[in-house]
């Protein structure tokens, strides 16, 4: 019953998105829509190093840069068709990532964090220091869009991709290895002293995540057409690892929601002008206090209560 | 008593027709104003905001735009892009889907700047670019963008000539060179003082976030240059003055900034900044300002109770050329027209600025306005104008049509 009910949320929630082209007039909002249905790819991947193994990684945003320059730059140097360069932006990500994860997940905890900061800061140093590749500071413009930039046909591509990303999310969470994940989040110790090598998982989600976070830059430098540096930041590493707190850690709706409110609340608050960071700082310190569980831990305790309630009253 | 509701009756049409009369002769035109109105470009995007404001006030005041038989006043939305790509994509989508606004100004910063630039061509709206300086974003022949600030490297050209003149040989470099306009400007100088066996001997890079950039200056100390070179945004720039002169560097200090005084002395002492130079473009300054420049100065510090930053006017002067061009074009509703009339543009007389024509039009054939570039130096707590930098508006407009 509970897994028919959480099947039919999910299928509205699809079916709402679906229609918004046709139900929004104005395409601002449908472009950060587009927006945000890239960055719930980033957050599924983020959730499945952070919220599912307990390791916060803060390349994310380094990685879906990789993602972005690499489609780009095959497109640019290679004259590959756009589909082309960014199923294999991914690709290219992962090899970073294998390269990167090996030493990074040797160590735990905030060492870990502090290692992956690191290599998000190498890689913008990179991006706008190999000037020759990159094009610096200054970024590439003119990344050729698919559709002819048609923003309702972009729309439908990312939300495929989310929907499917988010499943295989849900997929690998319901599997041995997600199993193993979890396991490794409560006690990494004792994985291992079931004779369970667990850096082979860890590496597995990083290596995922990285993949999720490249694919992301790659839809994101094709809808916005420009790509430089700046965006691939820590700031950004630092979106994606709120987005999974907010909407809740280690659970599959929850950096669904997340990504939405990373994007949407920010624009949400442009009415308080130059206070609108502030406020927005508050709110995410504030949420964070007060909801560590995340939005969607907060609904599923409130379900649960009002149900034990019911049950009480029936009885 | 029926005569007295029919006259208050016929008295109330009256009104009313009056009044729809005078409203229908006065319609509403949105300007909006896409800029960094927080972060570091906010000591640039901050006040180019507050002059367009007062542009709009001042054209509101003397009656407004008039088109046929319409006159329109302005109204200003500004939003925050905070000088980020993403974020400038936002306002300015915001801008163009739902507030229905067809032209846009401000954008001081290059990075958020060519991320909008990079799709307005595809859109029914015109963009003025302020103070903004990297190269590209007027090499792609974009049609309704045109650009008020010349390049970085038209200004470094005159500025290398200058540096050379001084007979420095050997010269230290310290500033923001990964943001690629800045990188420019340094590439010309250079090119300018090789040609006179000058040289640069360091090139030590700081990030726009950073303010102590002592390791930088003492391994610059280390190597005895002839004078340092100091490019960034003001408060970096600001902390290496301040920073140069307490670790003992009595050396000539020459920049490229753009500060007011006010945003210098937040950071470094008069004493600390007494000598400096900064080559720029002869942007606003009271003792070689025209008449316009030391109103606009005069009105803004009134208004906004703060002098205005030198760059500003890029903002203010285009309000005046889209005003100018509306009423040339005859319409608000045909971007196309209007974009045009941009270009076919000759100075107009309320401009700040001190606009160097080409083929007798403000705007070259790339969209691209150029300012003469001037020497100021630091004399008593205050920039003092001292000479005109030599630059050739035509010729550089030519190379800039030969690139992509």
């Amino acid at each position: 019953m509970k897994r028919t009910l959480t099947l039919l949320a999910w299928l509205v929630a699809f079916a709402t998105l679906a229609m918004l082209p046709q139900l929004l007039t104005i395409k601002y909002y449908l472009h950060l829509s587009i927006l945000a249905l890239i960055w719930v790819i980033m957050a599924q991947g983020q959730n499945l190093i952070q919220g599912y193994t307990g390791y916060v990684s803060i390349v994310g945003a380094g990685f879906m840069g990789i993602g972005a320059y690499s489609s780009t730059l095959l497109g640019i140097h290679f004259h590959l068709p756009t589909w082309a360069t960014i199923a294999m932006a991914p690709l290219v990500t992962a090899l970073f990532a294998l390269a990167t994860g090996y030493p990074s997940l040797r160590v735990k905890g905030h060492y870990f964090a502090i290692v992956t900061l690191a290599f998000n800061l190498i890689i913008v140093i990179v991006l706008v220091n190999y000037k020759e590749l990159t094009n610096g500071e200054t970024g590439i413009s003119n990344i050729p869009k698919p559709w002819g930039g048609s923003r309702d046909a972009y729309f439908y591509l990312v939300l495929i991709l989310a929907a499917c990303l988010t499943l295989l999310a849900a997929l690998i969470a319901r599997s041995r290895v997600g199993e193993i994940l979890l396991a490794i989040r409560q006690n990494e110790d004792l994985v291992g002293s079931i004779g369970i090598a667990a850096w082979k998982y860890k590496l597995f989600a990083f290596v995922t995540s990285a993949m999720y976070a490249g694919l992301a830059g790659a839809l994101y430098a094709h809808f916005q057409g420009f790509i430089n540096p700046e965006i691939f930041g820590v700031a950004q590493s630092l979106d994606a690892i709120l987005a999974v707190i907010l909407g809740g850690s280690g659970t599959i709706a929850g950096p669904v929601i997340g990504a939405f409110l990373v994007v949407f609340l920010p624009e949400l608050l442009r009415f308080a002008d130059s206070f609108r960071l502030i406020l927005y700082g508050l709110i995410l310190v504030l949420a964070t206090i007060f909801m560590p569980i995340g939005i969607v831990g907060i609904c599923k305790t409130l379900i649960a209560r009002l149900s034990r309630k019911g049950l009480r009253h029936g009885a | 008593m029926f005569n007295r509701v029919k006259t208050g009756a016929f008295a109330a049409l009256a009104m009313a027709i009056a009044t729809a009369s005078a409203f229908a002769a006065d319609k509403k035109l949105t300007i909006g104003v896409a800029d960094a109105l927080t972060g570091g470009g906010a000591v640039y995007g901050l006040p180019q905001a507050n002059a367009v404001r007062m542009a709009a006030d001042e054209i509101n005041t003397a009656g407004g735009i008039k088109v046929g038989s319409d006159t329109y006043k302005i109204d200003v939305i500004a939003y925050d892009d905070k000088a980020n790509p993403t974020e400038a994509t936002n306002a300015v989508r915001k801008l163009i889907d739902r507030d229905g606004v067809k032209y846009i100004l401000g954008f001081c910063c290059s990075g958020s700047t060519s991320a909008v630039a990079s799709f307005i061509g595809n859109e029914k709206a015109v963009m003025l670019v302020g103070n903004a300086a990297e190269r590209s974003i007027t090499t792609k022949k974009i049609p309704n963008l045109v650009r008020t600030r010349p390049p970085a490297d038209f200004t470094g050209q005159a500025a290398g000539t200058f540096i050379a003149r001084k007979g420095h040989k050997r010269i230290a470099v310290i500033g923001a060179l990964d943001v690629g306009f800045y990188a420019q400007y340094v590439d010309s100088v250079e090119r300018e003082l090789k040609k006179v066996g000058s040289e640069i001997i360091a090139r030590e890079v700081f990030t726009l976030r950073d303010r102590d950039m002592t390791p930088q200056l003492t391994k610059i100390r280390a190597l005895n240059p002839d004078a340092i070179l100091v490019v960034g945004y003001v408060e970096s720039a600001a902390f290496v003055y301040r920073q140069a002169v307490e670790l003992g560097m009595n050396i000539p200090r020459y920049g490229f900034t753009s500060g007011s005084e006010e945003q210098f002395l937040r950071v470094t002492t008069s004493a600390q900044m007494e000598g400096v130079w900064d080559l720029r473009p002869t942007e606003l300054d009271l003792l070689s300002a025209s008449k316009n420049g030391i109103a606009y100065h005069a009105n803004y510090t009134k208004k906004y109770n703060a002098s205005p930053s030198p760059s500003s006017p890029y903002a203010y002067d285009q309000l005046y050329v889209l005003k100018a061009a509306i009423e040339a074009a005859g319409t608000v509703d045909d971007t196309v027209a209007v974009a045009k009339a941009i270009r076919a543009l000759a100075i107009p007389p309320q401009v700040v600025m001190q606009y160097q024509p080409v083929d007798g039009k403000m705007f070259d054939v790339n969209g691209q306005a150029y300012t003469s570039n001037g020497a100021f130096q630091w004399q008593k707590g205050k920039w003092v104008f001292v000479e005109d930098l030599p630059s050739d508006a035509k010729a550089y407009s030519q190379f800039l049509s030969t690139l992509n």
